[in-house]
C-alpha cells in the first residue's frame, strides 16, 4: 500500500472520488454512459471502502463464521443496491430492491433480531411485489423513455450521495478506537451477556418457583437471585470510574455502565417482589387457607424470572421479550403507530378511488 | 465482541446509495424503492445501536419504521396511480409544474438513443424479372 494511502482520511476520499464518477458512469442518460468504466469504477470504489472499514475497525465479529456471513450481507447490500439505483429497467430494479431486502435481513439476524426479520420479509415481500404489479401495469418499457433512461444531475447527486457517505464515515472513523491502541486499552464490552451460570443460576430459581414454594425456598431463591445480580456487577465494573480526556469511548463506558445500573435495578425489583411476595407468603402460611394464591404469586415470579434469564442474550425468547417491551414501555406509540396505519389506509383508498374523476 | 461500527458503516452506504437514487432517477416507482432502501439503512443502525447496548429499545424502533414505511407505500403507490391516470407516464419531470417560483424548468436537450432498429422481414426478388440485356435493348418493359 503506497505511504498515502495509509491515512484513513484518504482511503475515504479515494473511495468517494472513484464512486462519483463510477455513479456518473453508470447512471442511465443519453450521452456518456459506459457501463463497463462505470462497473469497474464502481467495484473499486467499494473495495477500498472494505479496505477502509476493515483496517480502520478490524474483523466485525471476532468468530470465523459471523465474519463470513456479515461479509457476504454486506457485500450483497451494497451489489444490489448499486444496481437499483443504476439499472435503468423499474421491474429489475424491484428484483435488487429484493435482495437488498433479503441482505439486510441476514444482517438483522446478525444483530440478534429474529422477529424483525419475520416482519421486515413478510411485509416487503408483500410491498414488493405490489410494486411489481404496478411496474407491469404503468409502465411499458418497449424503448427508451424519459423516466428510464434520462436522470436529473448525475454528477451533482452522485456528489451529494457519496460526499454524505465519506463524511459519515469519517465521523465513524474519529469515534473508533485507534487500532493500535484499541486493543490494549479496549472499552469493557458494553453489556456483558449474561454467563451461562447465571442463565443458570435463574433458571434454577425459576424452576424452584414451579413447584409449591415454602417460605425457605423463596428464601433460598433470594439468595440465588442476588449470587446472580453480584456476578453481573463483578463482570461489568462498578459505576464512578474517573473520567478523564473524555473520549467517544468513555462516553460508551458510561452508557454501558447505565445500562448496567437499568438492569441491576430490574433485578432489584425481582428480589423486592421475592421479598414482598415472601411476607405475603409468611402471612398466607400462618392463615394456611390460600395455597392457589401462593401458586398464582409464585407463577407470576417465576415468569418475571425467566423474562430476567433471557435479557442479556437477545435472541433468547426474542419475541416474548420484543412484546413485553413494546406493550409495557411504548404502549403509546403502538396506538399512535395503529391509527397512522388506518388513516393512512383511509388515504389512500381516498386518493386512489376517485375513478369518475379519473376517466370523465 | 461484535462491532458497531461496521453495521453502522453498512447503514451509511445504504442510505447514501438510497440518497443518490432518490435524487437522481426520475421513475417514480425507482424513486420509491430508493427511498424505502434509505429506511432500511435507518433501521440497520437502530439495529446496532441496540444489540451494542443490550436493549431492546432499537428493535421496537425498528418496527415502527416497517409500519411508518408500510403507510408511506400505500400512499405511494395510490399517489402514483393518480399521476399515471392524469398524465399517462411515470416520469417524475412532468410535473415540474409545480416547482418552486422563480426556479428555470428543466429542459431534456439531449435526445435520446434510438432503439436499435429491427431487421426488416426477407423479401423475395421478383418474380421473373427480364435479363439485364433485354431490358436495355427495350426500355419500354422494364418496371416503374
Amino acid at each position: 500500500m503506497p505511504p498515502a494511502l495509509a491515512n484513513p482520511v484518504a482511503q475515504l476520499a479515494l473511495a468517494a472520488v472513484l464512486g462519483l464518477l463510477g455513479f456518473y458512469l453508470l447512471l442511465p442518460k443519453p450521452r456518456l454512459r459506459s457501463v463497463a468504466g462505470g462497473t469497474f469504477l464502481v467495484i473499486a470504489a467499494f473495495a477500498v471502502l472494505a479496505g477502509f472499514v476493515y483496517l480502520r475497525f478490524g474483523k466485525p465479529i471476532e468468530s470465523l463464521l459471523p465474519d463470513v456471513l456479515f461479509c457476504l450481507f454486506a457485500g450483497g447490500a451494497v451489489l444490489f443496491g448499486t444496481l437499483l439505483v443504476t439499472n435503468r429497467n423499474p421491474a429489475r430494479g424491484a428484483i435488487a430492491f429484493a435482495f437488498v431486502i433479503l441482505s439486510t435481513c441476514g444482517l438483522f439476524l446478525l444483530l440478534a433480531a429474529p422477529f424483525l426479520v419475520a416482519a421486515t420479509i413478510i411485509i416487503y415481500a408483500g410491498a414488493i411485489i405490489v410494486t411489481f404489479l404496478f411496474v407491469l401495469m404503468l409502465s411499458q418499457v418497449t424503448g427508451p423513455s424519459d423516466e428510464n433512461d434520462r436522470t436529473r444531475e448525475p454528477l451533482l447527486g452522485s456528489l451529494a450521495g457519496f460526499a454524505f457517505i465519506g463524511l459519515l464515515l469519517m465521523t465513524l472513523n474519529l469515534s473508533a478506537a485507534q487500532p493500535g491502541a484499541a486493543v490494549a486499552d479496549a472499552p469493557p464490552l458494553p453489556v456483558e451477556p449474561l454467563t451461562k451460570a447465571d442463565r443458570k443460576l435463574l433458571a434454577e430459581a425459576a424452576q424452584e418457583l414451579d413447584t409449591v414454594p415454602t417460605a425457605d425456598d423463596l428464601v433460598k431463591i433470594q439468595a440465588a437471585v442476588k449470587a446472580a445480580k453480584d456476578k453481573i456487577a463483578e463482570i461489568v465494573g462498578e459505576p464512578g470510574q474517573p473520567l478523564s480526556g473524555a473520549t467517544v469511548f468513555d462516553r460508551h463506558r458510561l452508557f454501558a455502565q447505565g445500562t448496567a445500573d437499568a438492569r441491576e435495578a430490574a433485578f432489584l425489583r425481582a428480589t423486592d417482589k421475592l421479598q414482598r411476595a415472601n411476607v405475603k407468603m409468611e402471612d398466607e402460611a400462618a392463615l394456611a387457607t390460600s395455597v392457589d394464591g401462593a401458586k398464582a404469586a409464585a407463577k407470576k415470579l417465576r415468569d418475571e424470572l425467566a423474562l430476567y434469564s433471557g435479557y442479556g442474550q437477545l435472541p433468547a425468547r426474542n419475541v416474548a421479550n420484543v412484546g413485553f417491551v413494546l406493550y409495557s414501555e411504548h404502549i403509546l406509540a403502538v396506538e399512535l403507530a395503529g391509527t397512522l396505519l388506518l388513516v393512512a389506509t383511509i388515504g389512500a383508498v381516498a386518493i386512489a378511488g376517485r375513478r369518475k374523476e379519473a376517466t370523465a | 465482541m461484535i462491532s458497531l461500527w461496521h453495521f453502522l458503516a453498512v447503514g451509511a452506504v445504504l442510505f447514501g446509495l438510497g440518497l443518490i437514487g432518490f435524487l437522481t432517477r426520475r421513475n417514480l416507482i425507482t424513486m420509491f424503492l430508493c427511498a424505502e432502501m434509505m429506511l432500511q439503512g435507518v433501521v440497520l443502525n437502530f439495529l446496532a445501536f441496540g444489540r451494542y447496548h443490550g436493549n431492546m429499545s432499537g428493535q421496537v424502533f425498528g418496527l415502527f419504521i416497517i409500519t411508518v414505511a408500510a403507510c408511506e407505500a400505500g400512499l405511494a403507490l395510490a399517489l402514483f396511480l393518480t399521476l399515471y391516470r392524469r398524465g399517462k407516464s411515470l416520469d417524475s419531470a412532468d410535473w415540474q409544474t409545480v416547482r418552486e417560483a422563480g426556479l428555470p424548468p428543466t429542459v431534456d436537450t439531449d435526445p435520446l438513443p434510438r432503439p436499435p432498429a429491427e431487421p426488416l422481414p426477407p423479401t423475395l426478388p421478383v418474380a421473373g424479372r427480364l435479363p439485364d440485356t433485354f431490358a436495355a435493348s427495350h426500355p419500354e418493359t422494364t418496371r416503374a
